[in-house]
């Protein structure tokens, strides 16, 4: 098992974020380091607007970065609760 | 329309057609009830505890398909609530539940019946919202419907500070028309390549089943189902929760599968070499150990939530979208290509489930013991309730060995007719949802199997059954014990059965159910079990509650035996293992 990251892009709404860190620890994962940011400079996401058929506006999302120690199968499990919240954009491995 | 907070949220219920609220009244509601008092489109349903309104909904959401609707104060009104919420989440269960909370200047000041209802309901919904501004609540309506409705159903909290609801600032009502969430899309055609790999794996199958649960239910696919399997032939189980979905009465139908499930259809599943899950999560009560589970079998797995699928067990071929719009796809495969499945080996396969059923399978001829020497056999008391209600009533249970009989005995052809609670296992459902049934199919029977320890939980909602005058049947099978905890004890704990008998304490069911102004018939010889269950069914105008007493010694089989154990592995009696 090795470390991975997680990217998860979400809306920037009360409760959004206590979800996600809910949801880690409802499911017995774990989390080892968390970092969000409100996104401001949206030139990087520019492929979430693509993906989603979109247009996103500043500060309208979130992005959060959580990395955890787990095996291929328990990250795809993770991706896919996570990508299963409502206010959940797109969650993803950063490789 | 200027309307205020108050009636905006009615009125936003109204638009989406709700015709029952579930609800019990309080101080942060109360702007809501005045709200309710003054329209008659929509009726209230005054319960005796949140915990009873949670459940009737819930009931009338299975019954029916639409959403059950459920409104409750702060604090201790919406605590109460949260074992409903649980349950129906566990089942996937579409719900919308109100919950009033401290006007939003009160709000983390420790206030009078202040509860963090979003942060207590968080994991076991499958979204809230907290209510800003009245004039937020169209929209938050809307969308709490879609979410509850679509995709894995499931109950949504919408939590509702009373100053939200003051009846005295107006807003502009409108309610919208479509409703569009950027970050919520759930899966509703299957992707055209993962159903020709599912039919090439059909063709290729000689020892196929056909697994299907609660989610073929939810996504309405019955119909489909038995569509596809009059192309396939295939022998079909269901889960507790899939019970109906495939008729029971059909030849290839095997019985319900895992813990209690059949001979036949554990056996069936543990030596496929094809399993063909549908809406189905391969929950531990279905696999036993996973390790172990069906060695042999590939698996299609045919799901609209993509984290069920390769959760437990892996799929060979995922099929994500609306069960019912998959099953249509394959269908039109199917039927193409049917003259390549192999009928010949397959045939075999069958015969070879035939000597299984054959050789242990369910005894459903348990209600022709008519001696008054033997005690009253739980599964005939079923067995009678199958045979005088014609296989057509709704059947609501509660939970334990009562519930497993049921499943076994009744035998169900249509979906939606079995209710009760697989995931959470919630003793004191089986009342409360009954009285939703009820409600939504006043010409029908519906019949509420329990046990004296579940029926103990929610007991107090016999009282709405006399206000609203809901005809419900209630079999209380009455083991004088937490029947199913015993059998645990007598299995695996050397008989010493801690705290699950009452000793003399249980009370007097049929002057119990006089005083709320209902009809108690006791039972307790077999000779009388026939007649007096007839005699219950005939007074079709008034709640009947059948006490009978049964067996206490008896245990539910088969069981599997666990841990590490397989589906082949089973208890098929008290001294017989496989
Ligand atoms: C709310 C709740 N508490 C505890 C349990 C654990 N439990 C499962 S079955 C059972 C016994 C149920 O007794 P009864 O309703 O009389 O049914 P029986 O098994 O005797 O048919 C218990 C206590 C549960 N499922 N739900
Ligand atoms: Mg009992």
């Amino acid at each position: 098992m090795i470390q991975r990251k997680v990217s998860i892009i979400l809306e920037n709404k009360p409760g959004a974020l206590v979800r996600v860190v809910g949801l880690f620890h409802q499911r017995g994962y774990n989390i080892e380091s968390l970092h969000v940011d409100p996104v401001n400079d949206l030139t990087k996401y520019k492929y979430v607007e693509k993906n989603l058929n979109i247009k996103l506006k500043e500060g309208e999302v979130s992005h959060l970065i959580i990395s955890t120690t787990v095996n291929d199968n328990l990250l795809r499990q993770i991706l896919r609760q996570i990508n299963k919240l409502i206010d959940v954009l797109i969650a993803e491995e950063v490789k | 329309m200027k309307l205020a907070g108050n009636d905006i949220l009615i009125q936003s219920l109204i638009n989406e057609g709700v015709e029952y609220i579930f609800g019990y009244p309080g101080g942060a509601a109360l702007h809501i009830y005045d709200a309710i008092f003054k329209q008659n489109k929509m009726e209230h349903i005054l319960v005796r505890h949140e915990q009873g309104a949670t459940h009737a909904a819930d009931g009338y959401a299975r019954a029916t398909g639409k959403p059950g609707v459920v409104l409750v104060t702060s604090g201790p009104g919406a605590t109460n609530a949260i074992t409903g919420i649980a349950t129906a989440f566990m089942d996937s269960i579409p719900m919308v539940v109100i919950s009033g909370q401290v006007a939003k200047h009160l709000i983390g000041t420790d206030a009078f019946q202040e509860t963090d209802m979003i942060g207590i309901s968080r994991p076991i919904v499958k979204h809230s919202f907290t209510v800003e501004s009245a004039e937020n609540i169209p929209e938050i309506v809307k969308q709490a419907f879609y979410i509850a409705t679509s995709g894995r159903p499931g109950p949504v909290v919408i939590d509702v500070p009373k100053d939200t609801t003051a009846p005295d600032k107006l807003f502009e009502f409108n309610y919208p028309d479509e409703v569009n969430i950027r970050s919520y899309s759930p899966p509703i055609d299957p992707e055209k390549n993962q159903i020709e790999r599912a039919v090439e794996a059909i063709i290729a199958s000689e020892k196929p089943v056909i697994y299907a649960g609660g989610g073929a239910i939810n996504s309405n696919a019955s119909s489909e189902l038995i569509k596809l399997n009059e192309i396939l032939n295939f022998p079909v189980t269901n889960t507790l929760m899939g019970l109906g979905v495939y008729p029971a009465t059909d030849e290839r139908f095997l019985g319900m599968l895992g813990m209690h499930g059949t001979y036949q259809a554990n056996m069936a599943m543990h030596n496929a070499d094809l399993i063909i899950a549908i809406g189905a999560r391969f929950d531990d009560r279905i696999t036993n150990t996973p390790k172990l589970f069906a060695p042999n079998a590939k698996i299609i797995h045919f799901d609209v939530d993509h984290s069920s699928v390769s959760k437990i067990i892996e799929a060979n071929i995922a099929v994500f979208g609306q069960v019912k719009n998959s099953l249509n796809e394959i269908i039109k495969l199917c039927e193409l290509k049917k003259e390549m499945i192999n009928t010949k080996k397959i045939s075999s396969w069958k015969n070879q489930i035939k000597e299984w059923k054959k050789s242990h399978g369910l005894n459903h001829d348990m209600y022709l013991e008519d001696s008054d020497d033997s005690p009253i056999m739980p599964q005939a008391v079923v067995q009678h309730v199958y045979n005088i209600t014609e296989g057509k009533a709704f059947v609501t249970s509660d939970v334990g060995q009562h519930q497993m009989f049921a499943a076994q005995y009744y035998h169900f052809d249509e979906p939606r007719k079995w209710i009760n609670s697989g995931g959470l296992g919630t003793m004191g459902f089986g009342l409360p949802s009954a009285m939703g049934v009820k409600l939504a199919f006043p010409n029908d029977e519906v019949v509420c199997i329990t046990g004296e320890g579940s029926i103990q939980m929610c007991i107090q909602e016999l009282s709405t059954c006399t206000q609203y005058n809901l005809p419900i049947k209630i079999i209380n099978i009455n083991n004088e014990a937490l029947g199913m905890v015993k059998q645990w004890q007598d299995m695996n704990y050397g008989g010493r059965h801690s705290e699950s008998t009452y000793q003399s304490s249980l009370p007097n069911f049929i002057e119990l159910v006089e005083s709320y102004g209902h009809v108690g018939i006791k039972i307790e010889k077999n000779s009388e079990l026939k007649s007096q269950l007839e005699r219950a069914f005939s007074l079709k105008d008034k709640l009947v509650f059948v006490d009978v007493y049964v067996d206490p010694d008896e245990h539910v089989y088969p069981m599997l035996v666990a841990p590490n154990g397989s589906l082949k592995d089973m208890w098929l009696d008290k001294e017989t293992k496989t």
